[in-house]
Formats: C-alpha cells, structure tokens, sequence
C-alpha cells in the first residue's frame, strides 16, 4: 500500500505571468470553472440550507407548497421545543465519554504498538503487523453480529464500555505512527538513550512530539467517525442513560416521523452544529488530516 | 560472555515488544478476530440469541441460503450499490479535485462546501433526505414540479427508493475523495503540464494521459475505501427505508441485522455475514488484480 504514504511537498510557486494575452486566457479558464463550481458548491450546499431554513420555519408552512422557501417569522421556539424532547443533554456527555474514550484508549494502544513496530526486534513481527493491518478490512460493519453476542455474554450490553471496546485497537491507527516514527532520525533516540532514557523515556520525550502532527490527524479522525457512530451504539443501546446524541436523534425521527419537521430539522441542526463549527474553525487541521491520513 | 549478553538482550527486547503489543493484540483478538472464527462456527449453527443451547446443523444454513430468494435479492441491491455508487462518487470527486487544483479564488469555500457531508452523522444526513425526497411537500418533488415534471414518492418506490439512496451517498462521500484526490494532483510535477500545453495536447487528453496515470495509486486507494465506506448503507437503510418497500432497498447489513435481531437467527445471520465478508474481499481481490497492477507509481 504504497498510496498509503502520501506526503506534503509544497506546491510550487505559480510561473510568473508575463504576457498579458495569456494572463487574460487563464483569467477566462477560470470563469469557466467558477461557472461549472458555483452550481456544484450550491448543490452540495442545499441539504444544510434546507435544515437551516427548516428549523426555523412555523410547523405548517413547511406542508404547504404555496408558503415559499423562507419563513414568514422565524420560529426560534423550534429549538427549545426540540430539546425539551428528548434528554439531549445526557446525549451530549454520553456522545463525549464514548467518544472521548475511545479517542484516549486507541491512542494509548496505538502509541505502544506503533513504537513496537518501528523500533524493535522480534519473531513473528511481520505476521503480527498483516493482522494489524488486516483488521482496516473488518469494519464494526462486517463483524457486528458475532461482537453483539461476546459483549451480551460479558454483561455489558447497554453500558457506555460497550459502545468503546470493539475500538480500542485500530490496525490503521498503528500503521499511520508506525510509518511517522519510522521517519524520527535513530541518533535522536540514541542520544536520548546516553542519557539515561529508558524505551519509555524515549517515547515520551522524543517521539510523541515529534510526530504530534500525525496524533492530531489520527484524533480528528477518530472523533469524527466515533462522534457521529450509528449502527453499533444502536444496537448496544436500550435505555435513555446511555444513548448518544446520533442515537436520540434517530428515535425522535423515528417516534415523529413527518410529523414535525420543525423540531426535528432544529434538533438536527443541535446534534451536527460542534463538529461543523469545529470544521469550520479548525478548517485547515481538519482538511490536512483528511487529505493525508484520512481512511475511516 | 558477548554471545550470552546479546541473546538475553535479544529476548528481553521480545519480550518487551509483546507486552506492548498486548493491549492492542488482546482487542484485536477478542473483536476482530475472534467474531470472524465464531461466525464461521455458527454458520454450521442452529444458534438463537439468548439460547445457550447449539445444534449442529451441518450445511443446512448454506442450502437454506441458496434458495433464500431475499437473500439473492439483498446481494443484488449491495451489488448494484456498491459498483454504482463508487464509480460516481469518484467521478464527482475527480471533478471537483481537478477544478480545485488551481489557484482558485474561494477555494477554502468550495473545498468546504464538498467536504461538509462527511462531518453530519449518517443518521442526520439520512433523514434530511428523507425531507428532501418526500412526496408532495418535499423540496425535489416541489423542484421537479416546477419545471414541469411529474412527482414521485422517491423512497416509497421499489424502482426509485435504492438509486434516491446512492445519490445520498455520493453528496456525503464525493468531498471526502475529493480532498484525497487533491493531495495527489498537487504532488503532480506542474511542468509536465507544461510540457504537454505547449506540445498541444488538449485539456481532455491531458487529464486522460497525464493526471490519471499519475495519480492511479491514489485512485486505487480511494476505490478501496469506497468499498470499507459503502458498508455505512445500513445506517441510511435503517433510518430512510428499513429495507423497504418491498425489500428493494434490503442489502445484506440491512438482512444480516433483521435475521440476527429481529429474528434472532444467529445462526443464519452469521452465514449472512460470511457471505458478506466473502464478497468485499472477493472484491478487493479483483480490484487488487485488474486495478493494481496498471497502477504507475511515479520515480519507483
């Protein structure tokens, strides 16, 4: 998977424009393309600004098709009511542990790991290191029935652990350090070695902040896909202590289904609002750590 | 003695390297591996949620399975999404890299605006949906009726309600591939660009003969997680369809998930997921031979 490892070169610097004729050429070439992206970006746009518009809107006007495309007054009331609901704001600590713990134990699991893979020497490493890999092909997806019945014999069916440990290892997550560590030069680790640093030492105080780029992208990832998981706390989940946000928000779909498309688009707007406000704050980190790292 | 030092050190380093694979080898094993091994040994199964009572059954699961035609009909929906869905989510995202490759006034707004989807939940962007296809009211119909076309209840037609759900997919996942495509073209050496501009070649050949070679092994890679991404159709099916009407939506997560719980056939949905797990590596198999190896790495 040599894709795998792609790496950022600064773009060069565009060739001076000399000759008007051709600065004008490219001026019109990029009409064009604001010509073909101006509709895309509107296209891809629309669903957010429907649950915008929507959320605000009077509970009629959105099945009226005479009522046009924005409110008459804006309902801001919708967001109260959507939240008075359901418990969203167990929801929300819920979404937090689960995804916060999983964030944390992969971290710790792939630091380990990944440090194993780039800097010892043992027997059987490369078979160790295809499962590692192999497991990116294993989805919650794939494998969801079997784990269902191991966590139901563990006991620990509709618990906040349960929504954590089929993620606690992440193959990919190994794989991406291994490859960061791999590239720390070795005098660094030597010389930290004379020093009286211990493995631990080491990867404490040398290589995790050398590679803390890569831990950051891994991070955003993780949160990402965990923070916004459906189907397994769904099928861990039965009472209302222990759903994440996701999961509430598909039971009030489900339990008002057409009903209120009002209260629904605001809660919807609740659920997906701190992970765009975060995109849209950290735009650059986010886009970075899925244009280089980006597999989940 | 030297000898002795190096091999105790040796296996001290060993030992070392396997503590700190435990933590990660244990979950591995307890999540990945072992429900894999487990569902082939209940696939031969008469194994009920609940019941700790098992019966070999033999290959009764499998000829159940060969004449299941529900079963037929849920690979077929996962096929027909699967090699629909990937190629147009890569068309679109190709496009919009190769358009964004430029230094383009309000590039942040439009990488922005592709890349959104894939921060909203499946949940939330399946039911968002639900609003914009619904009959009557919803926005495409309205669209639709506006330039003079007649109406269609999107999700509630068995021709329509699978395609409505690709479409959903490639606007959450083109922004993703986009952004992976991106990287690539901008490690493509500009003065081969050049080159060919003043050689004549047109747009066109240069994107066919330049860029794709050039950027194959991103290509690969984003086939591939096209395939790992197209498993979340569970999420959309559960939250836009439940497999209807009429099944035309049911894919095997969708088949695997009624079996196991709502019928509580562990035994049959485990055949399922075999078959499943047989499938996407079936799949990647053949992607690995056909695709892999025209892919051109650059400088190797």
């Amino acid at each position: 998977m040599t894709s795998l490892q792609i790496q950022t070169i600064p773009s060069p610097a565009a060739p001076p424009m000399a000759e008007p004729a051709r600065s004008a050429l490219t001026a019109l070439r990029r009409g064009w393309l604001h010509l073909l992206l101006v509709p895309l970006a509107l296209l891809w746009l629309s669903p957010l600004l429907w649950i915008l518009v929507t959320s605000l809107k009077a509970r009629t006007e959105v099945f009226d098709p005479a009522a046009g495309f924005w409110p008459l007054a804006l309902q801001w009331s919708n967001y109260p009511a959507a939240l008075s609901v359901a418990p969203f704001g167990t929801y929300l600590v819920n979404s937090v542990m689960v995804t916060g713990g999983i964030l944390i134990a992969q971290l710790v699991t792939i630091t380990l790991a990944a440090y194993t893979f780039a800097r010892l020497t043992f027997p059987g490493k490369n078979l160790l290191f295809t499962l590692f890999l192999l497991q990116i092909m294993f989805p919650i997806y794939a494998t969801f029935l079997t784990n269902f019945v191991t966590v139901r014999e563990f006991g620990i069916l509709n618990s906040l652990p349960a929504m954590i440990v089929p993620f606690v290892a992440s193959g990919y997550g190994t794989f991406m350090l291994r490859q960061a560590f791999r590239q720390v030069p070795t005098e660094l680790a030597d010389a930290a070695r004379l020093d009286g640093c211990g493995h631990f030492g080491i990867l404490w105080h040398v290589y995790l902040p050398l590679v803390k780029p890569t831990l950051i992208a891994f991070g955003i990832i993780t949160v990402v896909t965990h923070w916004n998981d459906y189907m397994w706390p769904l099928l861990v989940t039965n009472s209302e202590g222990v759903r994440t946000l996701p999961i509430g928000l598909g039971l009030l779909a489900k339990s008002d289904s057409g009903a209120d498309w009002t209260r629904l688009m605001a809660a919807t707007v609740v659920v997906v609002s701190p992970l765009l406000l975060l995109f849209v704050i950290f735009q650059r980190r986010f886009v970075d750590s899925f244009m280089h790292a980006g597999l989940k | 003695m030297v000898f002795g030092a190096t091999l105790r050190a040796r296996i001290r380093e060993a030992g070392l390297a396997y503590l700190l694979l435990l933590p990660s080898l244990l979950f591995l094993a307890a999540f990945t591996y072992w429900p894999i091994l487990r569902s082939l040994w209940f696939s031969f199964h008469d194994v009920v949620l609940g019941d700790s009572k098992i019966i070999w059954l033999g290959l009764e699961n499998y000829q159940r399975l060969w004449g299941d035609r529900l079963f037929w009909r849920s690979l077929g929906n996962t096929v027909f999404y699967t090699v629909l869905t990937i190629p147009l989510a890569i068309a679109c995202a190709l496009l919009m890299a190769v358009a964004l490759d430029s230094k383009l006034r309000g590039m942040a707004i439009y990488r922005s605006a592709f890349f959104y989807p894939v921060m909203i939940p499946s949940v939330a962007a399946g039911m968002v949906w639900v609003f914009l296809y619904s009959a009557g009211y919803g926005p495409i119909n309205q669209g639709l009726r506006f330039i003079g076309l007649p109406d269609t209840a999107w999700l509630y037609d068995s021709t329509w309600a699978l395609p409505a759900i690709m479409v959903m997919s490639v606007w959450k996942y083109s922004g993703y591939f986009m952004l992976i495509l991106l990287a690539a073209l901008k490690l493509v050496p500009s003065d081969l660009y050049e080159a060919a501009r003043l050689d004549g070649v047109s747009a066109w050949d240069r994107l066919i003969h330049i860029t794709l070679p050039l950027i194959s092994p991103t290509l690969y890679f984003v086939v591939i997680i096209g395939l790992l991404h197209s498993y979340q159709i569970f999420d959309y099916v559960y939250v836009m369809t439940h497999g209807g009407p009429a099944d035309a939506t049911n894919v095997l997560t969708f088949y695997i998930y009624q079996n196991g719980f709502q019928y509580q056939d562990i035994g049959y949905a485990s055949t399922l997921a075999n078959v499943l797990l047989l499938f996407v590596g079936g799949l990647i198999a053949v992607i690995a031979t056909v695709f892999g190896r025209r892919v051109h790495y650059l400088g190797r």
